[in-house]
């Protein structure tokens, strides 16, 4: 007995295949996860199901008849209803104003607060959660925010609740409460479709299981009582290669000092006991689920964060200065994935945002910046790193992601840092541009840079890096290098903590 | 040979350009190239001032007198300065409301430190300072007390009245001593123009330099362009922001000072509404209250565009009530042109997902 059914769903972007051949099937009362690595389509499937996209081909069945959503308003008045990652509340408005945001009941002109109150109130107690409703969801923790959704989401009387991404590994108690949310949801005959990379929690709450690779449906609809952590694994990222790889990664000549040095490093409830040693030419990297810690260690060597205790060295034993700019002076170059964000000035010419650190951040050049100088040497960059332009003149927003990103590499490497801090460095970028990133990120520690690299990406980590560190709740968990760095060994290891 | 080739590559996309102009730079050109590419990109605002005087002396050719046009520039002089201030501000999107009074006070104190015996060159310098102290009190407002300066200014924009008022006690300062240097130098000519007005050329000229040729020029457009970005190249907004509000600090101390050498005397409330032709100015000018560019020379020619347009309307027979209501119109129209001019360029800012 099925209540909503995805069959052979298709759907490109631009050339890109997002899903191939998706197939989903929600069973009320169950709790159903939707697993896949990064890219595998799961969000693809989530917008698909909630109408928020349309897909190309295949189709969807509610109750065993085909439906089209014509948008998310259209599938929740089908009883398909999300509550994504990102929450979607208004803060300054109190509890009973967030959980109608467009049918509320009126009287007259009038909110009918009284209603809402009576519709709201014993849903809410069924989740557990007894707080006064005229609280401001400024006011809430981030737990009872996640009420609040799920509980607005239930007041659309859902058959289908899909539950994206809900916690994250730094939210611990979230297993719990979540236990108690998907029993409520249970008793209530909804089917729940629960979207998460964290395989030990799914492998706690969910009952069934379906595995996305390469938008191809791997694994359908798996009884959870007959799979392992290491089939899940297997599934969403295919058959374990043979180690040609392994064989080929000679050791590399590293030299010999330690360059970067974390000694016993802990941040109150974020890392425990880290130790970390990086040699000039190395490239390290470290993952671990989102909240697992490793990001915290980029931000310690960016003067983002200060060690509770414990020591942080850069080259030259120098300590790391407090705060981004001085750590920026003294060396340290931050790529971030997030190029828009935080890399680039869209609107200004590239010769200006590949100047910008060395030239006006750090103004090592002196007093006067000449733009001749500065075009001069972005052209340079721009034949080194093979960055695709019309020229220097370009403003950057016009470029493509690759070479966005590329972009923001020259401005790093143009200030010559000592340590650079790459923070998924080929976030949405093609595969070509990729390997040419990665090949630059080379030759820089070849160059004598100690390079750190996070990642969500597991080929970049496999291929790109030296040795991998796995971070797991705040501690280091695992150091992998030659035969044992493979994505399977550090999908499991970042999930269940047990590197050996 | 530069500007031809800029024209064969760029006129497809964007028209109105003065970067690439500065594209072969060598340091004997600066102040010549600085020019050049301030008026390029104040192009339109030019053409919108002199199509005005053109209008206004085709209707009343007594307005086309020399004299009539000198004291037209001469009296663009002090919101001048405040808008090259304002133009580095709006660039890194920062706003001072609190220009008006700065220059009210600098004026009043200025005035009444000469009547309390103060050489008057001494007593200017001092005037000078004390508006950048002004704009440092500003900057740690909204460094230490954490708000916006748009906030912190309004609030000063009153204090710095106030103590305007107080310090003149509500009356003029009167009865300087207008036979000093100071007076007869600022306050008159050289080489048959306003001193005021060479004194404004310069400083422009100054600013401009300083916008396209030194770290703080390039980080105030970086902050405005992309704020994050710019933290993450090493650059201190607060830091950079105490600079450019005590940048427009001191240039209002320079205009209130100016102002008193040729007013030679003190109005309490003189300045009062400066703030807001000033940001006029600017954005008349061309720089955009976005951020990420700014052009002080377009201040300086937004200025004049608007004291075009208050000494203009007295050939017209306007009733006095009604000359608010035509100055903004005036500039309304001013903003218009500008922004039909830059259409273009704004197509391209929209595909570059701005």
């Amino acid at each position: 007995m099925t209540v909503l059914s995805a069959q052979n769903i298709t759907k490109t972007y631009g050339g890109v295949t997002a899903l191939a051949d998706g197939s989903l099937n929600v069973e009320p009362g169950s709790v159903h996860a939707l697993l896949g690595e990064n890219g595998a389509g799961k969000s693809t499937m989530v917008k698909v199901l909630s109408g928020t996209i349309r897909p190309d081909s295949g189709t969807l069945t509610l109750d065993g008849s085909p439906v089209a959503f014509h948008s998310t308003a259209d599938a929740v008045g089908h009883g398909v209803a999300v509550v994504s990652q990102e929450l979607n509340l208004f803060p300054d408005l109190d509890i009973i104003a967030n959980l109608f945001p467009l049918r509320e009941p009126r009287r007259g002109p009038f909110l009918n607060r009284g209603a809402m109150v009576e519709a709201a109130r014993p849903i809410l107690s069924e989740l557990g959660l007894n707080v006064d409703l005229r609280t401001l969801v400024r006011e809430l923790s981030l737990g009872q925010r996640q009420l609040v959704e799920i509980c607005r989401a239930l007041l659309t009387k859902p058959r289908v609740l899909i539950l994206d991404e809900p916690t994250s590994a730094l939210d611990r108690d979230g297993s719990d409460r979540l236990l108690g949310i998907l029993q409520v949801l249970r008793d209530r005959q909804v089917g729940v479709v629960f979207v998460s990379h964290i395989l030990e929690e799914v492998m706690q709450l969910c009952d069934t299981i379906t595995v996305l690779r390469d938008g191809r449906t791997v694994l359908s609809g798996a009884d959870r009582a007959n799979l392992e952590i290491d089939d899940i694994v297997s599934a969403m990222l295919g058959p374990r290669p043979e180690a040609v790889a392994a064989a080929e990664a000679a050791p590399r000549t590293v030299r010999s000092e330690i360059e970067l040095n974390l000694r016993d490093v802990s941040v109150d409830d974020v890392l425990t006991g880290v130790n970390l040693q990086v040699h000039a030419g190395e490239i390290v990297g470290v993952t671990g689920l989102a909240g697992a810690g490793h990001l915290a260690v980029l931000e310690l060597v960016a003067g983002l964060r200060r060690p509770t205790s414990g020591t942080v060295r850069l080259p030259g034993d120098r300590p790391v200065p407090r705060g981004l700019r001085r750590a920026i002076g003294a060396g340290v170059a931050v790529v971030s994935g997030d190029r828009r964000g935080r890399g680039l000035m869209l609107d200004q010419p590239i010769w200006q945002n590949i100047g910008q650190v060395r030239s006006v951040g750090l103004s090592r050049d002196g007093l006067v910046v000449r733009g001749g100088a500065l075009r001069n040497r972005a052209r340079g960059h721009v034949d080194r790193l093979r960055i695709r332009c019309r020229d220097v003149e370009q403003r950057v927003g016009l470029l493509s992601g690759g070479n966005q990103q590329k972009v923001v590499l020259a401005k790093w490497l143009d200030a010559s840092p000592t340590v650079l801090l790459l923070d998924d460095p080929t976030r949405g970028v093609d595969v070509g541009a990729k390997a040419e990133i990665h090949d630059l990120i080379r030759t820089a520690a070849d160059d004598g840079a100690v390079v750190l690299l996070a990642s969500t990406d597991l080929e970049e980590l496999t291929t790109a890096c030296d040795r991998v560190l796995v971070f797991h709740r705040g501690r280091v968990v695992a150091h992998l290098s030659g035969s044992d760095l493979d994505q399977h060994t550090i999908v499991r290891i970042s999930n269940t903590g047990n590197g050996n | 040979m530069t500007a031809q080739r800029q024209s064969d590559t760029d006129n497809k996309v964007e028209p109105a350009r003065g970067w690439g102009q500065a594209a072969s730079l060598t340091q004997a050109k600066l102040p010549v190239l600085a020019v050049r590419a301030g008026r390029g990109e104040a192009t339109s605002v030019l053409i919108a001032t002199l199509a005005l005087v053109a209008f206004i002396s085709i209707l009343h050719p007594e307005f086309f007198r020399v004299g009539q046009l000198l004291d037209t520039l001469q009296s663009a002089v002090y919101v001048g300065l405040l808008a090259c201030g304002m133009s580095y501000l709006l660039s890194m999107r920062e706003i001072d409301l609190s220009v008006g009074s700065t220059f009210g006070l600098t004026v009043i104190a200025t005035g009444v430190m000469m009547n309390e015996g103060l050489p008057a060159w001494p007593a200017a310098i001092l005037g000078i300072l004390l508006g950048g102290f002004l704009g440092l009190i500003n900057a740690l407002i909204v460094q230490f007390v954490g708000i916006p300066a748009i906030v912190a200014t309004l609030a000063t924009l009153s204090v710095f009245r106030g103590l305007t008022l107080a310090l003149s006690d509500g009356k003029q300062v009167t009865g300087l001593p207008l036979e000093s240097s100071f007076f007869t130098i600022l306050g008159g000519k050289t080489l048959g123009v306003p001193t005021s007005v060479w004194v404004l050329i310069a400083v422009a000229v100054l600013l401009t330099l300083v916008l396209r040729f030194t770290p703080f020029g390039y980080r105030v457009r970086s902050i405005g362009s992309n704020p994050d970005a710019a933290t993450f190249s090493g650059i201190s907004i607060p830091k950079v922001r105490m600079q450019a509000l005590v940048l427009i600090g001191l240039l209002a101390g320079l205009s209130g000072v100016l102002g008193l050498a040729f007013f030679t005397s003190g109005d309490p409330n003189i300045g009062t509404g400066f703030e807001l032709s000033a940001i006029a100015a600017a954005i008349i000018g061309g720089t955009p209250l976005r951020g990420g560019s700014a052009t002080v020379i377009g201040a300086c020619l937004g200025a004049v565009l608007l004291s075009v347009v208050t000494s203009g309307l007295q050939y017209f027979n306007i009733p006095a009530n009604w000359s608010a209501f035509a100055t903004g119109g005036v500039i309304l129209a001013a903003v218009a042109l500008d922004s039909l001019v830059r259409r273009r360029r704004r197509r391209e800012s929209d595909r570059l997902g701005l």
